[in-house]
């Protein structure tokens, strides 16, 4: 005779058993996966070697506050011209030709290390200009100025 | 004569249909324009003046034009272009675009794309809010206003396809909005959450609640800081192109979290297939699709939201065996060896035929066939049935006397365009919900008529062109008579029944009793209505009969449904489109589950156990030896035990102790069993009597195939993996017949079948491959692949190729009487299914319709002197069931309706008694006399506030673009102006 029942007697599994059979399952997934842990692992040392993975653990840890109060900032108006500005300057940042600068940029950085040398307690008169003018890295620069502002007039 | 008709698109010259919508043609012909209201499904609704084009010279909306020959089309002018921009940015004043934040940015926004594709860059005008709040009182999805751009798609399909009329946008305001009834919050009004609205909604206005926070990476914020990231976004935009970029890779990152498969309702006949949205094992929404072949677009409450029960805390996740006064949760081998050493155990003891199997028509085809081959092959017994046998085995029986298929003539899409519709015994808006919404639509739009026989003044009744109440087991009487009338007056198809019927004159000799004025006295339908209808019947360019359980669960269940097939046979009502006898499975796979051979007599694809060329097929294929004659059926299965016959029952997914007859013989019969398994998602009542209970998975953690009411197969697939612990049923069996010494070595269910193709001539050319995504087969299918969406096109399958009429008497058998002076009819509510052990895991359909209750009529509330929410006990000849009382004019007289779905108390099946079909053994559920006592004169309505059924639906057609059209402040975008 089978009455009805509904009274269960939950399968208990021992706090080892659980753990042997949890570790048993990590195990597999490593022994699966073997090489891109290996890479995991080289990934994650790079970051701690940068004190990155504090940061980024600090931050996931505080996420939801730390976007509310960025967010909640951002979003006053003192800033509004800033956000308005950001995607204009990356438009910007299309437009101007990089190479040219970074052409532009070496020369500058060549002209500092030249005043670096002597160039800031000698005095130099009208004579020492004209015969400047026939040195030809001098002259080079001269000219290139002229042109430069001779197109930023246009 | 058919005339080409030329249409020129930008100087291109195309072919199209006479008649065409040109924004169809301009889509097949590629040459496209920006669409945002309409929808293939829902076809033109015209109100957002997106698609606006140059015809002839003059600008017009495309998908308000219909082409005509030589007609000449621009899309691309300059001021057409600028017409669409003017609309498109008079949607953005609407709608608020924060893509990124959106729970909508799924890739499929029409809003989004159509800008996006559009090239618009900058939008001209701001957007403005409406002073609405959302709506967030329903159940399932919320609405809001500041979202919505009035695109009336919602409205459409909520009165045109669902029609359920609650929808309506107010043209008339200062800020016209979607309104529910006469503008109640969601909740209160007549929505039955079918759904559709969130379904078709281009943008996030109208959205699942399931989806709401939870479907994109940044959307789960609290409101306060998603507004300021939604100023945020805006802020930093410049210009949409930027936003887009960034909102299309977050929805694609999305891709990657959430999985998107199909799936195949579980809850009724219907067969809708649809994709489900989850992430993890959480489910973020149902989206069907346009090609979903049973369905479309459609869903009702349960299909779109009713899936919690999946995750339910109840769900078992240990095999139980029982130990004493309690069961034990075991592993899984353990349970399955003790299952197997104690059916050895019984077998040798008493012989093969002490042991029986009942499979589920909630599992699987493929479930099916190995239940029965565990029966047939590894235990040797024909003793295996399933629920069919509560339901539909009656129509099944009717139509193999009569044409040969136990199954729908036709498809869902004959049933929609048939010229006339007769329902018979059928509450098909709450119980084929999206099938009922065809015959709604066609009747609604299309000049459909709708006749409606039933006890009970249901929806359909409500909606019928004209409404009977047979007294109740009459229904063959007057079919009977309706046939014989026609054949008096000389209105039968002759030459249908020349050519394809044979057995004429005896059945012409049979119907001599059923005169009108018997007909009349017994049914109690006035003559000349009868004769009207039998005008309306032989008149009908085409008929289509519909019927359920109102038919069939009777004791002359089989005879009914044989003389709805025969009057379909007179009348030439088979074989063509739009024609045909439709019996509606109620479950989703309860075709499949009789058709894969889970039947005492048949083996899969309806061939007879007692056919020993059919029996040497499968014995050498599955290397058995299997019994000839047929085994028991449910009915039998427990008569044999309380006769000590039988020993052992092995029941998957099916709470037999609450769903058959006469539950107090049943539940009796199970205390005597010897061993009793039963497998489930949950402890149910049956389970509760078992010796060992084994944790199956349900339809979102397999695959499989499911057949639906139209005989069409179709795949499901996998949502996500099986809940720990559970099983799917197949791999259950296999487990078991392995442990019994067969190993069958299946991986995955396309290999049954596979099988069972190969086995069974029905099924010769189903193939998983012909079953992907979603396509679906409708059987027969030949070898080739080649299936039959409409049967009898090329005869019966009988030998002569003819059908038979097939001759029958009538008796009454079942009344009330003096003591039991009450009858009581059951069925289903709209939004729970069966016994409930699924939908009343809904928090959100039950806090709607949280249990059963007994609807009582005016006349007899009265005369009891009870009002709603009384409390009454009803008293039958087997047993008593209670319930509280709802006060209704859907039911008359001393007619009472109990609504199938309860478990407790109220269960219809504590009333009901081993009355059958004499030829089938289908349980007599609706032949119950009962007597009743008051408990309490009145109290709580048990049909809470918020219940779709104290509604007031608002039916139109439509959306009423032509209203906005009037308003003072519209202007037509290509007049220029604004």
């Amino acid at each position: 005779m089978a009455k009805a029942i509904s009274k269960i007697k939950r399968y208990e599994v021992s706090r080892e058993d659980q753990v042997e059979q949890d570790v048993r399952e990590v195990k597999e997934a490593v022994a699966d996966n073997k090489d891109s842990i290996l890479k995991g692992i080289e990934l994650m040392k790079a970051l701690d070697n940068g004190g990155t993975l504090d940061s980024v653990t600090a931050f996931v840890k505080a996420k939801d506050e730390a976007l509310a109060n960025v967010v909640k900032e951002i979003d006053k108006d003192q800033y509004e011209p800033l956000l308005r500005n950001l995607p204009e300057l990356v438009f910007l940042l299309g437009e101007i030709n990089v190479t040219g600068i970074r052409d532009l940029s070496s020369r500058l950085n060549h002209g500092l290390e030249a005043m670096e040398g002597e160039g800031t307690t000698d005095k130099t008169s009208f004579f020492d200009l004209a015969k400047a003018l026939k040195d030809p890295e001098i002259n080079r620069s001269i000219t290139m100025l002229l042109h430069f502002l001779k197109g930023m007039g246009r | 004569m058919n005339e080409h008709t030329v249409v020129t698109i930008n100087g291109k010259e195309f072919l199209a249909e006479p008649g065409q919508n040109l924004l169809q043609l301009m889509n097949e012909a590629e040459e496209q324009v920006p669409q945002i209201c309409y929808n293939e499904s829902l076809g033109p609704i015209q109100t957002c003046d997106t698609c606006i084009v140059q015809v002839d010279g003059e600008l017009t909306r495309a998908c308000g034009t219909s082409v005509k020959a030589g007609m000449k089309v621009q899309t691309k002018l300059p001021h057409v272009h600028k017409a669409q921009k003017e609309s498109l940015d008079r949607i953005l004043e609407k709608h608020e675009l924060y893509c990124t934040v959106c729970d909508y940015n799924n890739g499929s926004c029409e809003i989004h794309n159509t800008m996006a594709e559009f090239g618009l860059e900058h939008q001209s005008r701001p957007f403005q809010p409406t002073s609405y709040e959302k709506d967030n009182s329903g159940s399932f999805y919320r609405y809001d206003p500041d979202q919505c751009i009035l695109c009336g798609r919602c409205v459409e399909v909520c009165q045109d396809v669902q029609v359920n009329e609650t929808l309506t946008i107010d043209w008339d305001r200062k800020e016209p909005r979607v309104i529910w009834d006469n503008d109640v919050p969601i909740d209160e009004s007549s929505c039955v959450n079918c759904g559709q609205c969130s379904t078709v909604c281009p943008c996030n206005a109208m959205m699942e609640k399931g989806m709401e926070g939870d479907a994109g990476f940044l959307t789960d914020t609290e409101p306060g800081i998603l507004k300021s990231m939604i100023n945020l976004t805006k802020k930093v935009e410049t210009g949409y192109g930027p936003l887009f970029a960034v909102s299309d890779t977050e929805a694609a990152m999305r891709e990657e979290v959430i999985e998107k498969e199909k799936t195949v309702c579980t809850y009724c006949g219907v067969g809708c297939s649809f994709d489900v949205w989850t992430k993890g094992r959480e489910i973020l929404k149902v989206e069907p699709s346009a090609e979903s072949p049973a369905n479309g677009i459609s869903t009702c409450v349960k299909g779109k939201f009713g899936w919690d029960y999946v995750n339910s805390e109840e769900r078992l996740q240990k095999p139980l065996i029982r130990r004493g006064d309690h069961f034990e949760e075991v592993e899984w081998d353990e349970a399955i060896a003790h299952v197997a050493d104690r059916m050895t155990q019984i077998k040798e003891e008493k012989g093969a035929d002490h042991l029986a199997f009942i499979s589920s028509s909630k599992a699987t085809n493929e479930e099916s066939y190995v239940m029965q081959k565990l029966a047939r092959q590894v235990i040797g017994t024909n003793n295996v049935d399933n629920c069919s046998r509560y339901c539909q085995a009656p129509a099944t029986k009717g139509l193999f006397r009569t044409v040969g298929y136990g199954g729908d003539s036709g498809s869902i899409d004959d049933i929609a365009s048939s010229k006339l519709v007769l329902t018979i015994g059928s509450n098909t808006a709450e119980s084929h919900p999206v099938l009922a919404s065809r015959i709604k639509r066609s009747q609604k739009l299309f000049g459909q008529k709708l006749f409606v026989f039933d006890l009970r003044k249901h929806e359909m009744a409500k909606r019928a062109d004209r409404f009977y109440q047979p007294k109740t087991g009459t229904d063959l009487v007057w079919l009977s008579a309706v046939a014989k009338y026609i054949l008096d007056q000389g209105w039968e198809d002759q030459s249908f029944l020349n050519e394809w019927v044979n057995g004429f004159d005896e059945y012409r000799e049979s119907l001599e009793p059923f005169t009108m004025e018997y007909a009349s006295e017994l049914t109690g339908i006035p003559e000349q209505e009868l004769k009207d209808v039998a005008k309306e019947i032989a008149h009908s360019e085409s008929v289509v009969v519909c019927w359920a359980m109102g038919v069939t669960q009777h004791m002359l269940g089989s005879d009914t449904s044989t003389a709805i097939s025969n009057l379909l046979l007179i009348t030439g009502n088979y074989g063509k489109p739009g024609t045909g006898a439709y019996p509606l499975r109620g479950h989703n796979n309860v075709q499949g589950c009789s058709d894969f051979g889970s039947m005492p007599n048949f083996f899969p694809g309806y061939e007879a156990t007692s056919d020993d060329e059919v029996r040497a097929r499968y014995e050498k294929a599955w290397d058995a030896t299997i019994p000839k004659e047929a085994g028991m059926d449910n009915h039998e299965m427990i008569e044999a035990i309380h006769n000590g016959e039988l020993s052992m029952m092995y029941v998957m997914g099916e709470d037999t102790g609450i769903v058959d007859a006469n539950i107090n013989y049943v539940t009796d019969a199970f205390e005597k069993l010897d061993l009793f398994i039963v497998q489930d998602l949950f402890l149910t009542k049956t389970a509760e009597y078992a010796d060992v209970v084994l944790p199956a998975s349900p339809s979102l953690e397999k695959e499989g195939t499911f057949t639906n009411t139209e005989r069409r197969i179709q795949r499901l697939y996998q949502s996500f993996e099986p809940l720990e612990g559970t099983k799917p049923d197949w791999q259950i069996i296999q487990l078991i017949a392995k442990e019994l010494g067969r190993d069958w070595n299946y991986q995955h269910p396309s290999e049954i079948m596979h099988e069972a193709a190969g086995l069974a001539p029905l099924f010769a050319g189903v193939h998983y491959d012909r079953l992907e995504g979603y396509k679906s087969l409708q059987w027969p299918v030949a070898e080739d692949g080649s299936d039959q969406p409409l049967l009898f096109t090329e005869g019966f399958p009988f030998e002569d190729k003819k059908a038979k009429l097939y001759p029958l008497t009538y008796e009454m058998k079942y009344d009330t009487n003096e003591e039991y002076d009450l009858h009581v009819n059951n069925g289903r509510l709209l939004e729970h299914f069966h016994e409930g052990n699924m939908t009343y895991k809904s928090e959100g359909i039950r806090r709607k319709t949280p249990n059963a209750f007994i609807e009582v009529s005016k006349e007899l509330a009265k005369e009891r002197g009870i009002e709603e929410g009384a409390e009454v006990k009803l008293i039958s000849e087997a047993g008593e069931a209670s319930g509280v009382v709802t006060v209704t004019d859907r039911v008359r007289g001393k007619e009472i309706f109990l609504p199938l779905n309860d478990n407790g108390k109220s269960a219809i099946n504590f009333l009901t008694d081993n009355r059958v079909d004499k030829d089938t053994n289908t349980p007599a559920y609706k032949e119950i006399a009962v007597k009743m006592k008051v408990l309490k004169k009145k109290g709580k309505s048990p049909i809470p506030h918020n219940n779709h059924r104290r509604g007031n639906p608002v039916p139109q057609k439509g959306v009423k673009v032509q209203e906005k059209w009037k308003r003072e402040d519209y202007i037509f975008p290509g007049k220029g102006g604004r």
